[in-house]
């Protein structure tokens, strides 16, 4: 279904839309090279909600992190005596514990119920919700706003400035471009009110979407977004468009962004590459600009710990699982939530930072001589290729199994796996593999000695 | 109610200033610091000189977390009021009478009743030093039988019409809420600047 503007929900989805945002919304759905959109969707901010949006920018980019090591940030105190006295899933713990590291820690299959997040002092006029499939057993909604879905825009711009990057898109111009690659995928164009009505689109780079493959470049190229946002698979396929285009910049969510593939990216589009690690449940976390394992904390009210099995905080420097409390969506408090991604906390000159960050419990293989590898070895060891997205498979014999998306040379990443698990192992590599979907991007299979499978980043 | 205790203020009281060893959260199984049982248990011997034998002491472990987190603490609220050795001045409970109201007797008040709200709410305070006194057949000094038991019907009878008003009210906030996201503009949701 072609989007016309005519549609009587339009006013709901773009209020307040003035000619040149018509004009946007026509340009974008019916250039000649456009693609087919599937669904609609808008930004639904009226004038008051926008003014909300503005104002939360304003905040997000004159405020810090505001926590060093072994302290609490000033606003934890309130946020966990309101979710304890508003929200009826926290009520139910009973009374607040005096001392914050006492409060339960949740996890995902914790969010079952997602009316009983919502604070009781809240109107529930315009809640909008996110549906994810889940790769861990638990299909996630999330109750959110139109604001909180807008305020997106601020973390990213709070990161780019510390590359010195102003988002200047306005009137005529197409601010975001987001690209997916995907055999279904949801399309839909808008504008974005906060920047006077600049276009915003997502769009599928899948050639089943297109009426000519040699559209897709010309459609980006014409467009020339100022910013490009994607997942490493979709920027892989970007990258074999050979635009010529040039955004200020690119941000790569969803998947880990091998560093080889971020630094082809930048090569390519001249301007950096913004990796944000970021949740349904949360918006943004953190980001990383350059070629380096640490992503920054870029929300100022949310608290990060690093917690072992046992609930306790790990030092420094010491991997365990991100555990969030916070977050700017007031329909969806969180108080402790274990995200099931692991990582080490760090401090640079005082601002918290994520290392080593990846998805899920840690996989740990085996060599032929039974010593341990962490999962985290084998994305450091496949580093230097540009990998957009593959999985490794140990089976109970200990040979592997590393099936990779695209074309890529064999020898090198055998010679890279062979080096960190010796060359007794057995290792098979198929390239050129269309995953179906999100991939569960580390296993291991159960071995006579009880190790059990386990999952890792979802690739 | 055969027999008279302290006065009801001085329990209340009790209640009120309980310590935070005593307000921590329950151990239960992979959080909390308070092992309930290892409480109850030297309550007990406290009391009565005796000590439990370790299966009388498997409610006061955690099989359920989500479930046992408001019972349990409120069985650690009941044992700080029974410590006090003016609770019981005239009347030495059994064994079996002390883990009847830190046991079922106490799961039954968690269903109408939040540690929390027994704590910080003063009608609940005395619910908790009225109800904890008729498990064991005592009264609040100066209240005959009669007197004791309308005043615990009375204010028993107030907290459960509140809880089950406020349950009625959560229950209809939350299909409101579930109403609201089953719309089609809610499923449309709205732009944003990245994917998850």
């Amino acid at each position: 279904m072609e989007p016309r503007v005519t549609d009587p929900d339009d006013t709901l989805r773009y209020p307040g839309l003035s000619d040149h945002g018509l004009a946007m919304l026509r340009r974008l759905s019916e250039h000649p090279f456009a693609p087919r959109f599937n669904n609609r969707s808008g930004h639904r901010l009226t004038s008051e909600l926008l003014t909300r949006v503005r104002d939360f920018e304003d905040e997000v980019l004159t405020s810090d992190v505001g926590w060093v090591p072994n302290t609490l940030p000033n606003w934890l105190d309130a946020f966990v005596t309101r979710a304890y006295c508003q929200v009826p899933h926290y009520r139910q713990y009973g009374h607040q514990p005096t001392r914050f590291g006492e409060v339960p820690t949740m996890r995902r299959a914790d969010l079952t119920d997602i009316a009983r997040f919502v604070p009781d002092d809240l109107p529930i006029d315009g809640l909008i919700h996110y549906s994810t499939s889940g790769t861990t057993g638990h299909p996630l909604t999330i109750a959110s706003h139109p604001v909180v879905a807008a305020s997106y825009v601020a973390f990213i711009k709070k990161a780019f400035a510390t590359r010195g990057i102003t988002l200047t898109a306005g009137r005529g111009d197409v601010g975001l471009m987001l690209i997916g690659w995907q055999h279904k995928c949801f399309t839909y164009v808008s504008v974005t009110p906060s920047m006077d009505e600049s276009g915003l689109l997502k769009m599928n780079l899948h050639p089943v979407d297109w009426r000519d493959r040699a559209d897709r470049a010309r459609y980006v190229n014409d467009l020339a977004p100022e910013v490009i946002s994607g997942d490493p698979i979709s920027f892989e396929a970007l990258l074999d468009l050979h635009v010529s285009c040039r955004p200020k910049a690119l941000i790569s969510t969803s998947m880990v962004l091998m560093p080889a593939l971020r630094a082809a990216l930048e090569r390519s589009f001249e301007c950096p590459v913004f990796d944000f690690y970021s949740l349904n449940e949360t918006g943004p976390v953190a980001f990383s600009s350059r070629t380096v394992d640490d992503h920054q904390i870029v929300q100022h009210r949310l608290y990060v710990e690093i917690l072992d099995d046992q609930d306790r905080p790990c030092l420094p420097g010491v991997r365990g699982e991100v555990t969030l409390t916070g977050g700017f969506n007031p329909y969806m408090p969180l108080l402790r939530y274990r995200t099931g991604d692991r990582a080490e906390l760090v401090f640079h000159w005082g601002t918290p930072a994520l290392r080593n960050l990846s998805g899920r419990p840690p996989t740990v293989y085996r060599t032929a001589s039974g010593d341990p590898i962490n999962n985290v070895d084998v994305t450091h060891v496949l580093a230097p290729f540009a990998l957009s997205q593959y999985t490794l498979h140990q089976d109970a014999s200990g040979a592997l199994r590393f099936r990779v998306r695209g074309r890529h040379p064999t020898e090198p990443i055998r010679d890279a796996l062979y080096g960190l698990f010796g060359t007794a192992n057995e290792i098979k590599i198929e390239t050129d593999v269309e995953f179906d979907g999100k991939a569960i991007q580390y296993t291991r299979a159960v071995q006579p000695s009880g190790f059990q499978i386990g999952e890792a980043s979802v690739g | 109610m055969t027999a008279e205790s302290v006065s009801l203020e001085h329990l209340t009281r009790r209640v009120a200033d309980c310590p935070a060893d005593f307000l921590a959260p329950p151990y239960l199984g992979a959080t909390g610091v308070v092992h309930v049982d290892a409480v109850v248990s030297d309550l007990i011997y406290a009391v009565t000189g005796s000590r439990p034998a370790a299966g009388q002491l498997t409610l006061f472990v955690s099989a359920n977390p989500m479930a046992d987190r408001n019972r349990l603490a409120i069985v650690l609220l009941a044992a700080w009021l029974l410590a006090d050795p003016a609770f019981v001045r005239d009347c030495v409970p059994t064994v079996e009478q002390i883990l009847s109201l830190l046991g079922s007797a106490t799961a039954e008040l968690a269903t109408t009743a939040t540690a929390t709200r027994l704590l910080g709410d003063p009608d609940r305070r005395e619910e908790l030093v009225r109800f904890s006194l008729a498990q064991l057949s005592l009264r609040p000094m100066g209240e005959s039988e009669a007197q004791a038991q309308d005043r615990l019907t009375t204010i028993s009878s107030t907290e459960r019409q509140r809880v089950i008003a406020a349950a009625r009210g959560a229950e209809e906030r939350a299909r409101a809420i579930r109403e609201q996201l089953a719309q089609k503009a809610a499923q449309e949701a709205a732009d944003k600047w990245n994917r998850e």
